[in-house]
């Protein structure tokens, strides 16, 4: 778990003069997993300049590797043929992306304006406690911002799956389901079969 | 003027509608084939323009006149939709996409032939992972109809179109941030000029317009721009979709003519504050328009009147915030957030960000005097107007604003704080922890 | 695409009427008027404006917000204002902001005195802060690269460091990591910045956020003097400024922005090169075998000494010069081969000689192009040059070219060449078939002069690779070729050289003034030592000389047979930088005297040489040098000579005079102007009128007395088939000799010997990368670390030449030759992946740069 005010990566620290240089990797150089390639070369097929493949082919390298490992961008780097140094900028750049192995699923916890007026800091704190006490692995657990859920605030996005409005009561049953690898609060999820706010159903 | 009107969002309670069969069943794609087939660029350029259509992104500027400034040439042309929708309190988007994913490729299709382009993308943040994939399989179903690709609904005309996902970052819902990120590179805004429309993505001319203006083009060519026109009010035609949360008791999209009353949009539609409790301000259009507060609740809901208030319409995202809320950390959430979301390009931006959220958290620590209020909004005063682009301004104004309205809360945090932590350093004094703690006084 | 045509016009600033030509940002249109407009991130040679900064805003009459004079072009009528309170109170905030987070720490700060932070600070700052909070605080200085020390703290984010490596140097090793105010500039996964360019983000930084590793805490800016020069490490000859202490001691060196000729751009070598000026290992006094045993010795003693043994082997007397070696020094060892000793034999051409004619061919005004006509061509073709290590500066203006002004780029080359991602199309030919390939270009572009049958075969081309670049410079205007003296090695130099010029012919380029070729040569002064007579059959001027003597590789033949006796090496190692390392190895093993002028004594001089004479650095030194591009400039003197040093024009003249035949020279000065006197196409040239920034002999009138000659137009011989097998070519290492040798800073960059080879043969020889292997041919052997190159063609290995030891010309013989490979280890770390098994794109599949 990032608590992303604190110092980023690498700021602190000197290069490793014993390493070389990280160049354009010559493509015989590197082995790269058949399917990442063909999903990142088809990726550049689709745009009229390769570059632009360049988000699409690290979350695919991501979704792989768990992260944007320097293995995982150094495959980007010689399919794409760009610098490593050139995927770290993007990767570092984009929230999405995740630049230390800090789980390869995730758990984002809307923090912004429209939520935080309705208690979402508690909610957040809540699940982040109950991912410390259950000793939830593998899973990036953070508060991100502004998710586009503000009707159903306060809300997460569990790889993606939106769900809310929660409350600090739902805390130990997200965390649970996320550990045991079963749908998150089922029915409560944006997109479920039938799922409605709850003053939607009144009305 | 009272209540929604239904015309966008008409058929969402259609089940099934993200299906092409369905979309079509209720005379989708009519108006994008009409537009390939019937129509020259010019024809839909005209409706477009004359239909009053502002774009629905923030800026409010006509898409027809936008379109209009794609210069004419052999050169590649691209349209891109903008549906990075990141703004505090903007949700009406993510609605769109997900219940009728055909109406914003239609809508793009007819953006297309308005600017001459023949390469659309549709920029869609990261985080609508279920709407990507919904926006995926559409295109997927308008490929095999032949309503994309080469030679679109039998005509001449060549479309590809492109689901880009972006991978989290407010700034790309900047349009020249979209565009730098679209083509790989980290998403920071450009100098304008030059403006996208002459060169834009890969440098070629580009269209940027936002989901819900593109959702409006089908109705446009439809019905044609005078039905459009008929609806709103002056110079804010058609419906609009306005994104109410916060304290409020039902939050929600709502489709409405602008120039309705705020208040009926807070009170009537979203059931205003919880019992008990009352109205401190809201956020008109978004996090980045200034608060305005109860004085402010007749007026009409549009571009103008937001603007002559001090405020702006935006997106048309209202938070409302209740008198259970401090000022201190509200403010202290949002500058958080434009820190954590500016780029870092320019000087302003990435540093008077910074420097507001040191400033709140002092008051709010008990660190602060009241002559630093005053220094915060001569901050916010320096970013105003010198930045790269209006990332900076979105969390001046709002900070201004709330500093204007709400300075006597402001000073009282202050001494509360204040008086709090010197009690607190007492205490501690007292009970011999400071020393042992190495801890330094109170600044 | 011709130079743009500019036009001037006016404008009111600050209430002044002002004339600038149209489309100058206004931060630079404001210097005609006086104005001065501070900024940090802009700087033009970086490319297209930022406007990060914030710092030159100004108000612009009918723009209601300020506007950035950095990124706004001046327009007929436009009035500004640089002074308005609105101005001031932006520049003032933006001051503000900027130094909340800079350490003030200038009292310890290397930047401090000569830092745009300060000066801004002082001159557009409101003179308070009111940040009281915690600045932010990091552990500093950090090595950045080995050059390189990076503070953060100081670090304003201006852009310019990683600006320069994406979009000029290219090499994008150094970005922006993060966002927002955790932004910091930095390198992929803790790797250095290392890059031929790396150091001129040290000149670019406008804080004290990169200092140089070697200069950091040396001196202040009131401590030192300044001393503009030209680099002479390699044929780019970069204006540069040094930085001298106590007139002894140089202690930095950077770019003195020449748009003629470096654009303000210096490689690391020039950058870093002057340490070895002061090695503790340079000859500071002459030398005189004694025996087995080289020994200082007296200067007189020295002279006469080596004036004895020259005078005895008199014609039988060889000279070779190469490296640094001024026009002036060129002239006058001319005259002591010529006149004192009667030798023709002499040569500044480590490749296969030069036709006299074909010499003056190539010396036409109308069929050589000036560096910035790179600028503007449609095309530039490159030909068997690997421009970042054998001329990095005009690596770096072909990719500007390219970048800036889409001019397309043709690779025909041996090895895979460091362009051929911005190329258009590139043409591999097998090593050593630069003839053969360049026939069949000029076949394709319509030459009569080429009628070889299967020319494409003989150059070991892929079918339709010839015809794809002839097809791009078919339909260019105006072509600039960049071509290797390497396409001339062997025997077949002149053949090569024909073939070239009927390319030339094909192209038309005499009759385009922007078109033409540049020679990209081995030896830093090259031009220069040619046309002041150091070449066989050439007297001064480029005329006939009376008497036709042998090139470098018969020279070699030469003294190894006894029929030569004596070598003079003026700046030069034969066993370093000639092909056929075991012939020259016999030539000096038999001569009986060996002369040498050098600043360290290599193994090949220690083994061989009779007297050594101690060399200038250019640091010391006073003459001209010629660009390859025609332009002469100045070596200036900067420091006093180290230890017994003397200036080197001097020994020439004195042992000319000891051999009688002393030359009417008595200052360096002198010399020149006896040169520019006997050099009919110099006539009249004036130190002067070098100045500062040089001048090109083809643009001024005297450039007429160039010796008469037309462009051949007789049949091209036919190319030689392609030996079968593995085919060698060798590439010179930028980082290879003694300067990068006893250069401290420069001593990591030191080459390897690697063996490159295509994944296809990698695979059939049984080695993948990182793998030892050895490679021989006649006999010879060497071991080098296999590297896999995807682009490299088939049949093909590369090895590094220049090295001191395992040189690759140990197995070269001046034709091409074929080599046998063999694994002797696998790889160090096992790191290696095996070789996969061929999926190799064709040349010209590789994309475009980042």
């Amino acid at each position: 778990m990032r608590d992303r005010r604190t110092m980023p990566l690498g700021w602190d620290e000197a290069v490793d003069l014993e390493r070389d240089p990280a160049v354009v990797p010559d493509p015989a150089e590197v082995e790269v997993p058949e399917a990442l390639r063909a999903s990142i070369t088809a990726a550049m097929q689709r745009y009229p300049d390769r570059h632009s493949a360049v988000l699409p082919a690290l979350a695919a390298a991501q979704k792989v590797h768990g992260w944007c490992s320097p293995e995982a961008l150094r495959q980007v780097a010689a399919v794409m043929q760009v610098t490593p140094a050139y995927l770290s900028s993007l990767a570092s750049y984009y929230d999405m992306l995740r630049t230390e192995p800090i789980g390869s699923r995730y758990v984002y916890v809307c923090t912004s304006v429209a939520c935080h007026v309705r208690d979402a800091r508690a909610v957040y704190e809540a699940i982040a406690q109950e991912a410390r006490d259950q000793e939830l692995e593998d899973v990036e657990v953070r508060n991100f911002e502004c998710l586009g859920a503000c009707d159903m605030a306060p809300m997460a996005s569990v790889d993606g799956r939106y769900v809310g409005p929660l409350s600090e009561d739902d805390a130990h049953e997200l965390v649970a389901a996320v550990k045991e690898n079963r749908e998150v609060l089922p029915g409560r999820g944006l997109g479920d079969e039938g799922f409605r706010l709850p003053w939607e159903d009144k009305a | 003027m009272t209540g929604q009107l239904k015309k966008l969002t008409a058929n969402y309670d259609e089940p099934d509608l993200h299906r092409m069969e369905v979309y079509e069943r209720l005379g989708g794609y009519g108006s994008a084939r009409k537009a390939a087939l019937d129509m020259t660029q010019e024809e839909v350029l005209d409706q477009l323009e004359a239909s009053g259509l502002r774009g629905r992104g923030g800026a409010g500027f006509s898409m027809g006149k936008k379109a209009s400034f794609i210069p004419e040439g052999t050169m590649e042309k691209y349209l891109c939709c903008n549906a990075d929708e990141s703004e505090p309190g903007a949700f009406k988007d993510r609605v769109l996409m997900q219940r009728n994913p055909h109406q914003l490729i239609e809508g793009c299709i007819i953006g297309a032939i308005a600017a001459q382009a023949t390469r659309a993308f549709i920029f869609i943040r990261g985080e609508y992972e279920t709407q990507a994939k919904m926006l995926d399989a559409a295109v997927t179903e308008a490929y095999e109809k032949g309503y994309l690709g080469s030679g679109i609904f039998g005509s001449q005309t060549d479309l590809e179109l492109v689901v880009h996902r972006g991978q989290g970052a407010y700034i790309c819902g900047e349009e020249s941030a979209l565009l730098d990120a679209l083509e790989g590179k980290r998403g920071n805004p450009r100098l304008k000029p030059p403006f996208p429309a002459n060169q834009g993505l890969y440098q070629g001319p580009t269209l940027i317009n936002n989901v819900e203006t593109l959702c409006n083009t089908p109705a446009i060519i439809e019905h044609g721009p005078e039905w459009f026109a008929a609806m709103g009010v002056d110079k804010s035609t058609g419906t609009k979709m306005v994104s109410v949360s916060g304290n409020v008791q039902r939050a929600g999209n709502f489709e409405v003519e602008l120039g309705i009353p705020v208040r009926e949009i807070i009170y009537g539609l979203a059931g205003g504050p919880p019992e008990g409790r009352d109205l401190k301000c809201f956020f008109p259009g978004g996090s980045s328009a200034p608060v305005l507060t109860k004085e402010h609740l007749d007026l009409p809901f549009t571009y103008e009147a937001m603007a002559e208030a001090g405020s702006m319409l935006g997106t048309a995202s209202m938070i409302v915030v209740d008198d259970s809320q401090p000022i201190v950390p509200l403010a202290l959430n949002l500058a958080g957030f434009y820190r954590h979301e500016s780029c870092g390009k320019c000087v302003p931006c990435r540093e008077g960000t910074n420097w507001t959220v040191h400033m709140l958290e002092r008051i709010d620590q008990g660190d602060a005097t009241p002559m630093d209020l005053e220094i915060m909004a001569e901050v916010q005063t320096n970013i105003i107007g010198n930045c790269l682009c209006v990332l900076g301004d979105s969390m001046a104004m709002p900070i201004g604003s709330m500093i204007k309205h709400f300075r006597g809360e402001f000073e009282q945090h202050i001494e509360a704080a204040r008086a709090a932590r010197d009690r607190e350093h007492i205490r501690a004094f007292s009970a011999g922890e400071l020393a042992a703690a190495g801890e330094a006084g109170p600044a | 695409m011709a130079r743009p045509q500019i036009k001037e016009i006016s404008f009111e600033i600050d209430g002044r009427e002002v004339r600038a030509p149209e489309g100058t940002m206004l931060v630079d249109a404001a210097k005609s008027g006086d104005v001065e407009i501070p900024y940090f991130c802009y700087e033009p040679k970086l490319g297209q404006p930022v406007g990060a900064c914030r710092m030159c805003l100004v108000e612009i009459e009918g723009m209601p917000k300020l506007q950035t004079s950095c990124s706004t072009p001046v327009k007929d009528g436009m009035v500004i204002n640089t002074t308005s309170d609105r101005v001031k109170s932006a520049q003032n905030a933006i001051v503000e902001f900027l130094l909340i987070n800079h350490p003030l720490d200038c009292p310890v700060c290397d930047k401090g005195g000569e830092c745009p932070l300060q000066d801004i600070s002082y001159g557009w700052g409101g003179g308070k802060s009111r940040f009281i909070e915690p600045k932010r605080h990091f552990r500093k200085p950090l090595e950045l690269s080995p050059l390189v020390a990076i503070d953060r703290e100081r670090c304003i984010l201006c852009y310019r460091c990683v600006r320069f490596s994406q979009e000029v140097a290219e090499d994008y090793q150094l970005v922006f990591l993060e966002r927002g105010d955790h932004t910091y500039v930095g390198t992929h996964d803790g790797r250095p910045y290392v890059g031929p360019f790396s150091g001129n983000i040290l000149d670019l930084c406008p804080v004290g956020a990169l200092t140089s590793t070697a200069y950091r805490f040396r001196a202040r800016p009131w401590d030192v003097e300044e001393a503009g020069s030209l680099c002479t490490l390699c044929p780019s000859q970069c204006n540069v400024q040094l930085t001298i202490r106590d007139d002894s001691k140089v202690l930095r060196a950077f770019a003195r922005d020449n748009p003629e000729v470096d654009d303000g751009w210096l490689c690391d070598k020039g950058r870093f090169g002057y340490q070895a000026i002061h090695s503790e290992e340079r000859l500071r006094a002459p030398m005189v075998r004694d025996g087995s045993m080289l020994r200082e010795a007296p200067w007189d003693h020295a002279l006469e000494q080596a004036a004895a043994a020259l005078t005895r082997a008199g014609a039988g007397t060889a000279a070779l010069a190469g490296g640094a070696t001024t026009n002036e020094e060129a002239f006058l060892l001319g005259h002591l081969m010529r006149e004192a000793l009667g030798s023709p034999h002499l040569d500044a051409r480590a490749g296969g000689a030069l036709d006299p004619q074909q010499a003056r061919v190539l010396a036409r005004p109308d069929l050589s192009a000036r560096v910035s006509d790179i600028d503007h061509a449609d095309v530039i073709l490159v030909v068997d040059t690997e421009l970042v290590e054998e001329a990095p500066i005009l690596d770096l203006r072909v990719r500007k070219a390219a970048r800036r002004n889409n001019a397309k780029v043709v690779t025909l080359t041996g090895r895979p060449s460091s362009l051929d991602p911005n190329a258009t199309a590139a043409v591999r030919f097998a090593p050593g078939a630069a003839e053969a390939a360049l026939s069949a270009l000029a076949a394709e572009l319509g030459s009569g002069r080429a009628t070889g049958s299967r020319l494409h075969s003989r150059a070991g081309c892929e079918p339709g690779a010839i015809g794809a670049a002839a097809e791009v410079l078919r339909a260019a205007g105006d072509v600039v070729v960049l071509w290797g003296e390497r396409i001339s090695d062997g025997a077949r130099g002149a053949s090569a050289v024909d073939a070239l010029l009927a390319v030339a012919g094909a192209l038309g380029i005499v009759d385009r003034p922007e078109s033409g070729l540049i020679e990209v040569p081995a030896a830093t002064n090259a031009r220069g030592m040619r046309e002041a007579g150091v070449a066989p059959g050439l007297a001064p001027g480029l005329t006939d000389a009376p008497e036709a003597g042998m090139p470098a590789a018969e020279i070699a033949g030469a003294l190894g047979a006894g029929e030569l006796s004596a070598l003079i090496l003026l700046h030069e190692d034969p066993l370093a930088t000639h092909p056929e390392r075991r012939r020259w190895q016999t030539a000096l093993d038999t001569a009986a005297t060996v002369i040498a002028f050098t600043d360290f004594v290599t193994t090949a001089l220690r083994d061989y040489a009779t007297v050594i004479f101690p060399a200038e650095s250019y640091a010391e030194k006073e003459g001209t040098l010629t660009h390859p591009d025609g332009r002469l400039q100045r070596v200036r003197q900067a420091i006093g000579h180290q230890g017994q040093v003397r200036p080197e024009w001097s020994v020439l003249a004195e042992l000319a005079g000891r051999c009688g035949a002393r030359p009417d020279v008595r200052s360096a000065p002198q010399v020149t102007q006896k040169l520019f006197a006997t050099v009919g196409f110099l006539d009249g040239l004036t130190l002067d009128e070098i100045g500062g920034k040089g001048v090109r002999w083809q643009d001024r009138d005297a450039a007429s007395n160039l010796p008469r000659a037309e462009l051949p137009e007789g049949t091209l011989e036919v190319p030689p088939e392609l030996p079968e097998g593995m085919r060698l070519g060798t590439v010179p290492s930028l980082w290879a000799g003694t300067t990068v040798e006893h250069a401290p800073s420069l001593r990591f960059l030191a080459p390897v010997q690697r063996a490159e080879l295509a994944p296809a043969d990698a695979h059939r020889l049984g080695v993948g990368s990182g793998d030892e292997v050895e490679v021989a041919a006649g006999g010879q052997r060497l071991r080098a670390t296999v590297a896999l190159r995807q682009a490299m063609q088939p049949g093909s290995v590369f090895l590094v030449s220049g090295t001191a030891d395992n040189n690759a010309t140990a197995l070269t013989n001046g034709v091409p030759r074929t080599v046998e490979i063999t694994k002797t280890a696998g790889a160090v770390n096992g790191a290696g992946p095996p070789a996969a098994a061929p999926a190799a794109p064709g040349p010209g599949a590789q994309p475009p740069p980042v």
